[in-house]
């Protein structure tokens, strides 16, 4: 036993280093940036002024279609039409960019949810206070209110991450050789099913352990000002 | 001075502001009085655009607005750079600390430098007693020691006017005790303040002027003297009916 897991481990901790853990942090971070947009689209109430109001409303009607599609469809579909379908229609797209454009699209659905939320979690008592200070809405949000949702929003976007990495493997429906296809491989050869796919879960076990740690030290870090967080 | 003229503001087809004219003294310290509800912090965030009335006028010495008008981004800016609000639960910013929530604002909006707003916020600071508190967070403060707080923050953008909306409301005496010092220091400074408040007794020492508002009309305007010594039937009610007194039912 110990013999196959240590010739079959360098192979499949490469595999997680070459695809598992990058298609997870760029998906990851390409995500977030369309969740902030797409939150701050459906949380700001555009101005009077018709030439921005008019655009902003069909801005957000563009913001509430994207997270409807992305939220009620399974992201393996979502994953087979843009890499399988998406060629029909004259868009051919290498598996890894493929990858990375399902899993951002639907990382960043999930989280313009959580961030929206934080958002609308931070009380108007501080917008007030902002505005009194003659703030604008801008460097209200900059200065106030999304350091203060960030700290919110941190734990369920942590899930988000962590839930990310785990279906980076599905990434292996689109011929991605990530860590879990290169597991269903050698168990083509060693016939140790059990054994194999458990090394697999284990892997995936042990980075989802270390993100778990940096969400705490981030939680640590953005929660030095509220009560009972210095000891 | 601020004069308001024929101010309406509707919440839900209900009149919170009836056709109400006021005027506000400079370097005075009216004190706003009325029952709960009664119209008096919709009133005063008014003055400060938080609450938008639907018509009236407000006419703040080189600055006119009326409020059935759209108010530009502008005219909005010129208001608010010459009122600061303290509110009743102080709103402190809980992410900054005690001297960030203090400077943000003068080095953000009045683009003053870095140095010159610490300096201001720490002798603003050492003014309520709370100088050693500067790199705390708020959070690790006392109501009473947070409220002092938002009255810097208030203070340090150099207002024409403090509106205070009832600023003691929320503190237990002790703590009222620490910031109504201050704020009847502040009128004896001469700084122009509009005072929502419950407390008749510190209303009485400090007030140069007395309104008195109910159903979001105006049933007395003016001395602290005539309103305390010689009210009407009304506020002869009103003051007793906040007064406690074991002789008294329940109605």
């Amino acid at each position: 036993m110990w013999h196959i897991i240590i010739t079959s481990l360098p192979e499949m901790i490469s595999a997680m280093l070459q695809y598992t853990i990058p298609l997870a942090i760029i998906s990851f971070i390409f995500g977030l940036i369309l969740a902030v947009l797409t939150a701050l689209i459906k949380f700001i109430q555009p101005s009077e002024n018709k030439l921005i109001k008019y655009p902003w409303l069909a801005l957000r009607a563009v913001a509430n279609f994207y997270v409807w599609v992305f939220r009620s469809t399974p992201l393996l579909v979502q994953l087979f039409i843009i890499f399988f379908g998406l060629p029909s229609a004259g868009v051919q797209l290498s598996p890894f960019i493929a990858a990375v454009i399902g899993f951002s699209m639907n990382t960043g659905a999930y989280a313009s949810e959580t961030i929206r939320s934080a958002l609308l979690s931070v009380p108007q008592d501080q917008w007030d206070a902002a505005f009194t200070l003659n703030f604008t809405t801008k460097q209200t949000l900059m200065k106030i209110v999304l350091p203060q949702a960030i700290r919110i929003a941190l734990p369920p976007l942590s899930n988000s991450f962590i839930s990310l990495v785990k279906d980076t493997s599905l990434a292996s429906s689109i011929t991605i050789l990530e860590m879990f296809q290169v597991s269903q491989q050698i168990t083509a050869k060693n016939y140790q099913p059990l054994l194999m796919y458990t090394l697999a879960a284990f892997l995936y076990a042990v980075v989802c352990t270390l993100l778990t740690f940096l969400q705490h030290y981030l939680e640590r870090r953005t929660s030095k000002y509220v009560k009972g967080s210095e000891a | 001075m601020i004069t308001l003229k024929n101010v309406i503001k509707k919440y839900g087809g209900k009149e919170v502001l009836k056709d109400l004219s006021v005027d506000f003294p400079d370097g005075k310290t009216t004190v706003i009085l009325g029952p709960s509800g009664s119209g008096k912090s919709t009133l005063l965030r008014s003055l400060d655009l938080l609450v938008r009335p639907e018509s009236g006028t407000l006419d703040f010495g080189d600055i006119k607005l009326n409020y059935a008008e759209p108010v530009s981004k502008k005219l909005s800016f010129d208001i608010r750079k010459k009122t600061s609000m303290v509110f009743q639960n102080w709103n402190l910013f809980p992410n900054l600390t005690v001297l960030q929530n203090i400077t943000t604002a003068p080095m953000t909006v009045l683009k003053k430098s870095k140095q010159e707003t610490e300096e201001r916020a720490r002798q603003l600071l050492g003014q309520v007693g709370l100088a050693e508190y500067a790199d705390r967070y708020p959070s690790q403060l006392s109501g009473g020691q947070q409220q002092r707080i938002s009255i810097c923050r208030a203070l340090a953008m150099d207002p024409e006017y403090v509106l205070l909306d009832e600023p003691t409301s929320a503190l237990d005496p002790e703590l009222e005790t620490q910031v109504l010092l201050i704020l009847e220091e502040l009128s004896k400074m001469g700084q122009s303040m509009i005072i929502v408040t419950h407390n008749m007794e510190f209303a009485r020492s400090v007030a140069d002027k007395i309104v008195f508002v109910e159903n979001g009309d105006i049933l007395f305007d003016g001395t602290p003297d005539d309103f305390f010594n010689h009210p009407t039937t009304r506020i002869k009610d009103f003051l007793s009916g906040i007064t406690f007194d074991d002789s008294k039912t329940l109605k």
